[in-house]
């Protein structure tokens, strides 16, 4: 077993500033009322640890909104990789962690996306334990309480933090000499307190539903009258795909130079909810109407990568839930529509 | 900080591809010959796809349409849009991208020793030509060969004369028809009026057959239904489908389909892999 550490709140500062030696670090900012921020930070003040979703999630940071990758300059194809530099993030809760173990699969399935295997290979994550809000459910999708993904993880234990390391990486850093005087090792008090903390956490979701046959639910309930409803009042906006972890389409965009000689190809964030992404010549569209592409993300998020992957793409996080501007991207509300219309045909079927 | 890192190159950089010939074939539908000297496409099989690109307007899935891909590569393209038209633009000796085969393409192995149907609508012949090309430079390894080739006007045939030479053998049964006469008389080549489903009716097809289609969206209900009809099993079915793709590779998105990726699965696949899966084989818009 790897060794357990107890950081005591009052020695944050000291392990900031030794994390701050491997790289930039960053963490949740606090930027407006009620929204978070991945951001760069200097000082422990500076970090959000109430934050529970970021208005994007740490997918950034691996892989930005728009990058260049290649460039051609009279003739010649060069490929265009920047050196990354090492970067921590810090403050990254179970759901995003899971996030990020989705797109590490995607990106490094061969042939691996090099733009994003070798910004992710310069990092480290760092966990923190979080209690869930009205709008969290990654307990319904089997992604609350991280068993891998992280290098170390903080669970916070009132007085201090239940510190674990799961990489080399984060193993060494927490068993090296620059954590003297900082950690303290782990008492039996203190993992009492973490197991009691994720018993207390596990009664607090309020939300959810039973993940059991989500595929066949969907299969099931394919023309159920609720994605009419939602796919009138889906304005096509796009707005859900960005914030969501696992979210990784994109599409590829020549930017030429003025004379046309040189240039560069780049990639930007897409979404499946844009009404030309599935289209393709003669106008054929596998998905014309905002219901088409509801469903369709709808299926990809609940079981659509069971069988590239053997795994859900939706860990739970709600921020599609909050920035909806049609109040429509509440998962848990619509498996719970159809999951209980399946109840009612079933009794009508046995009257 | 890994030496790992120094190895991992980006999958997205093409090769240099020189366009060695342009024939037009039929309005804006043009054969480019294009020379590679990497030998990066040396491997392409029937059915497998390529991304072109035209530097600074950008890249777009074309199939290999030839059987037999040495020092250069035979692309089909019809004026479409952005890509392709300014593809359309250039001449013999400038310089596009290449990347790929991408995707699984026909499996000839399992073709091979068995009767094969060739099913082509429309641009779908492109494809379908690298699988006949193999199946006649490989003539001893398979049964009987029947290839159905349907377009929506007879202007539109595309590889007249190779389809003029294939028409005098044999050892291979050849249906083209149109759905319409333009112009002032049928092309000077056997074809028939009438829709691929049509011929698929005249056509001597015993349920141990191996059927390839390749075509427009819309034709894949009603060729599957045909076939049905001829008492071909589901299994020995297996379609070409066409979806927006940008990478290529597994990674963008656009080409989902089911629970796969179209591009790394795909683009071929056997009808019992995707009967069920929602828009694989119907398409909201359009009747056939
Ligand atoms: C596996 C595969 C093989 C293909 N083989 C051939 C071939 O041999 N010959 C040929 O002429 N065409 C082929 N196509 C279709 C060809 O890729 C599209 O016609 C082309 O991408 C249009 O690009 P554009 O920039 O000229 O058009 P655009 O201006 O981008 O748009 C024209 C239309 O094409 C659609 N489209 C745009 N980009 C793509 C894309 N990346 N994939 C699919 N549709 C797209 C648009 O939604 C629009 O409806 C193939 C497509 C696939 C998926
Ligand atoms: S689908 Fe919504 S709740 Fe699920 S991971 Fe994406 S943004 Fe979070
Ligand atoms: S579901 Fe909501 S956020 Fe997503 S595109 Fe529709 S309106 Fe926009
Ligand atoms: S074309 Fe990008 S995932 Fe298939």
């Amino acid at each position: 077993m790897q060794p357990v550490y107890f950081l005591p709140k009052e020695n944050f500062p000291a392990f900031l500033e030794a994390l701050k030696g491997l790289g930039s670090v960053y963490a949740p900012v606090k930027v407006s009322k009620q929204s978070y921020s991945f951001k760069a930070v200097e000082k422990a003040s500076e970090i959000a640890f109430e934050a529970l979703r970021t208005i994007l999630p740490p997918k950034k940071f691996f892989y930005p909104p728009s990058e260049t990758l290649i460039s051609y300059d009279d003739g010649r194809i060069l490929e265009y990789q920047e050196e990354p530099e090492f970067k921590v993030i810090f403050g990254v809760h179970p759901c995003d962690l899971a996030g990020l173990g989705i797109m590490d699969t995607i990106f490094e399935d061969g042939p691996a996306d090099s733009h994003y295997v070798r910004r992710r290979r310069m990092s480290m994550l760092v966990g923190l334990s979080c209690m869930p809000d009205k709008h969290c459910f990654c307990q319904s999708m089997g992604t609350d309480c991280p068993e891998k993904g992280y290098d170390i993880f903080l669970t916070d234990i009132e007085d201090g933090y239940f510190l674990q390391s799961q990489s080399t990486m984060g193993g060494a850093f927490l068993d090296g000499s620059g954590m003297t005087g900082i950690l303290e090792r782990a008492r039996e008090a203190h993992k009492d307190r973490y197991k009691e903390f994720w018993i207390r956490r596990k009664d607090a979701f309020s939300i959810g539903f039973a993940p059991d046959n989500l595929r066949a639910t969907m299969d099931m309930e394919w023309d159920n009258p609720v994605w009419e409803e939602l796919g009138n009042r889906c304005l096509s906006c796009g707005n859900c795909t960005p914030v969501c972890p696992t979210c990784y389409c994109f599409d590829l965009v020549d930017v030429a130079s003025l004379s046309g000689d040189s240039g560069e190809r780049r990639r930007e964030w897409d979404s499946c909810q844009f009404t030309g992404f599935a289209q393709v010549a003669g106008d054929f569209n596998f998905r014309p109407g905002p219901v088409d592409r509801l469903k369709f993300w709808y299926r990809h998020k609940l079981h659509g990568f069971d069988d590239a992957y053997g795994f859900k793409t939706c860990v739970g996080c709600g921020r599609c839930t909050v920035s909806c501007p049609s109040g429509i991207d509440d998962i848990v509300a619509v498996v719970n529509i159809l999951q209980s219309s399946k109840k009612a045909e079933n009794k009508s079927d046995a009257t | 900080m890994q030496p790992e890192n120094i190895a991992l190159k980006t999958p997205y950089l093409p090769v240099k591809g020189t366009i060695r010939s342009i024939q037009p074939m039929a309005a804006d539908n043009y054969l480019f010959d294009i020379t590679e000297s990497t030998g990066s496409l040396a491997s392409c099989k029937p059915g497998q796809f390529v991304e072109l690109w035209v530097p600074g307007v950008g890249e777009c899935p074309i199939s290999v349409c030839s059987g037999r891909v040495g020092e250069s590569i035979q692309l089909m393209v019809r004026r479409a849009g952005r890509v392709t038209s300014a593809l359309f633009q250039l001449e013999e000796g400038d310089w596009v991208g290449l990347r790929g085969p991408y995707g699984q393409g026909f499996p000839m192995h399992e073709f091979k020793g068995r009767n094969l149907c060739m099913v082509a609508g429309g641009l779908g012949v492109a494809p379908i030509r690298s699988v006949w090309q193999y199946a006649l430079d490989h003539r001893e390894d398979f049964g009987k060969l029947i290839l159905i080739y349907g377009m929506r006007h007879t202007t539109d045939i595309l590889f007249r004369q190779e389809l003029k030479f294939l028409l005098r053998r044999r050892d291979i049964d050849i249906f083209i028809g149109a759905e319409e006469v333009m112009g002032p008389e049928l092309p000077p080549i056997a074809a028939q009026l009438g829709r691929v489903t049509d011929m698929l009716r005249l056509a001597d097809i015993s349920p141990d057959y191996c059927v390839a289609v390749c075509g427009p969206p819309v034709m894949y209900k009603y060729v599957i239904e045909g076939l049905k009809k001829k008492g071909v099993p589901d299994a020995q079915i297996w379609l070409s489908l066409e979806r927006h793709m940008k990478c290529g590779i597994g990674k963008c998105g656009h080409c989902f389909i089911g629970g796969k990726f179209n591009c790394k699965a795909g683009p071929v696949f056997a009808l019992p892999e995707i009967k069920h899966a929602p828009e694989a084989i119907e398409c909201a818009n359009g009747e056939y």
